[in-house]
């Protein structure tokens, strides 16, 4: 079994630890009604676990991940950050085609599996995102978003070390689609779990690189960074799945005589 | 002849026309507030656009783009709801020395990005009733090294000259996004408005 899965059980475990430690917010009286409602609005029974973990992985950001993002982006130029980009992206399409399958979106799923044959064909492995130009724009899914459209509430937000913001059904969602990725299980020897690494390494920091001017901005002004990531986290989070939820697009071609 | 059924058919015709014709109206009425809120964002936003990218030294360009951002967007309205619950609880005075500091850690908050946005452009989309009041303006932004943005900008048509109230960013609220941050800092403060004003006023003097 590859050693990512591995890793994520590592992560759960060491989550329920600091649980344990850091214990739940405390609920505002009952008397300020207005408090307690917005209390249960936030939903964010585990904030200073939740906290604790932000300034981890802050520290990890700091420390680390924002400055291989800065060397990146001005090292690197920005055709080739768009081609390592557009490599990443193809090698995510085949889960987003199940995806979109299992959200019961036909177009969509067309999109993404057009986007795989032609991008890795034409697009020479996925270097050159040939597909947008020809009528089949990108979209992202993950199985969180799916278990969304099956109904499933969020849960209570959830800082996770690493993964970042995030709430019980995404990350599961997470879960699963790193168990769907036929990449996780193809071969297996020292070179394939290099190639595996590579391939996370390369995406964290090729995302980080993308919301390098934001996340700055944000860190600079904000006056409670973490509220303002959770905020922004669940506001794109629902946005994303109303995308995918109003994506209604006609299946039957022009030329089929409608009834 | 006119019968009470010919005389009965004529009233409840005409009424009904009468009915589809007022229809007509607010419709006619609302397209023509969709119209006026498009216009409006393509208006400003390339005024917006032409002081960034002029030639000039930073603190011009800031001042240019202050002044278009306070005629254009309802600043006190926006800085009301951000407080949210607790612009009741506040003074009168707390509540006048809120409002001016949100108004100078906004102009702080868009001069301190003058410098990012050289280069920048925008595409318009398209605009679209929100409910009586609001049309949502669609709009792609492009900055130079990141890429296209999709910002919806919200226009209320209530008063006599369009305001923006909110903007949208790849769907987030800035507007609801700052009234977390703010909300969630006062819950941490002990709901002391004291706190967040001496905090803003911290803010927009480390910039200036």
């Amino acid at each position: 079994m590859p050693r990512f899965p591995r890793s994520l059980l590592l992560l759960a475990a060491f989550q329920l630890a600091t649980l344990l430690v850091a214990g739940c917010a405390t609920t505002p009286p009952a008397s300020d009604a207005d408090a307690v409602a917005d209390f249960k609005a936030t939903n964010d029974p585990l904030e200073p676990t939740n906290r604790v973990f932000y300034a981890v992985n802050n520290g990890l950001d700091t420390v680390l991940l924002r400055p291989l993002a800065v060397a990146y982006k001005s090292g690197v130029p920005e055709v080739v950050r768009t081609h390592v980009h557009n490599v990443l992206d193809n090698l995510s399409t085949p889960v987003a085609v199940a995806d979109d399958i299992l959200q019961t979106k036909p177009r969509r799923a067309g999109d993404s599996l057009m986007r795989l044959l032609i991008n890795s064909t034409i697009g020479v492995a996925g270097i050159f995102d040939v597909a947008t130009d020809w009528g089949w724009p990108e979209h992202s899914t993950d199985f969180g978003m799916t278990l969304a459209l099956w109904g499933v509430p969020d849960g209570p937000f959830l800082f996770l070390p690493v993964l970042g913001p995030s709430d019980p059904r995404d990350a599961a969602g997470f879960g699963v689609d790193v168990a769907m990725d036929p990449l996780t299980w193809v071969g297996q020897g020292t070179i394939v779990d290099a190639l595996g690494y590579a391939r996370l390494g390369v995406s964290a920091v090729d995302a980080r690189a993308a919301a390098l001017d934001d996340l700055d901005k944000i860190k600079a002004q904000a006056l409670d960074p973490y509220a303002t990531f959770r905020s922004l986290y669940r506001q794109h989070r629902d946005s994303q799945i109303e995308d995918a939820r109003s994506d209604n697009r006609a299946t039957l071609p022009v030329w089929f005589p409608a009834r | 002849m006119l019968t009470r059924r010919t005389s009965l058919t004529f009233f409840l015709g005409g009424l009904g026309l009468a009915a589809g014709v007022a229809g007509l109206v607010p419709t006619a009425r609302a397209q023509q507030a969709t119209d006026q809120a498009a216009d409006f964002v393509d208006k400003t936003g390339k005024e917006l656009v032409a002081v960034v990218n002029s030639t000039g030294s930073a603190q011009e360009k800031a001042a240019a783009a202050t002044q278009i951002i306070d005629r254009a967007v309802d600043v006190d309205g926006v800085g009301r709801f951000c407080l949210g619950r607790f612009w009741r609880a506040a003074t009168p005075e707390q509540q006048r020395q809120y409002l001016e500091l949100f108004h100078r850690v906004l102009q702080v908050s868009i001069t301190s990005k003058m410098g990012d946005y050289q280069g920048v452009n925008f595409i318009m989309g398209r605009a679209l009733p929100r409910d009586s009041e609001v049309v949502a303006v669609s709009t792609t932004v492009l900055r130079p090294g990141n890429p296209p943005a999709k910002v919806e900008w919200l226009v209320s048509m209530a008063s006599a000259s369009p305001k923006v109230v909110d903007v949208m960013a790849e769907g987030t609220s800035l507007r609801l996004t700052q009234r977390d941050d703010y909300v969630s800092y006062l819950s941490r403060n002990n709901n002391r408005i004291q706190a967040l004003i001496d905090a803003m006023r911290r803010q927009s003097n480390q910039a200036s």
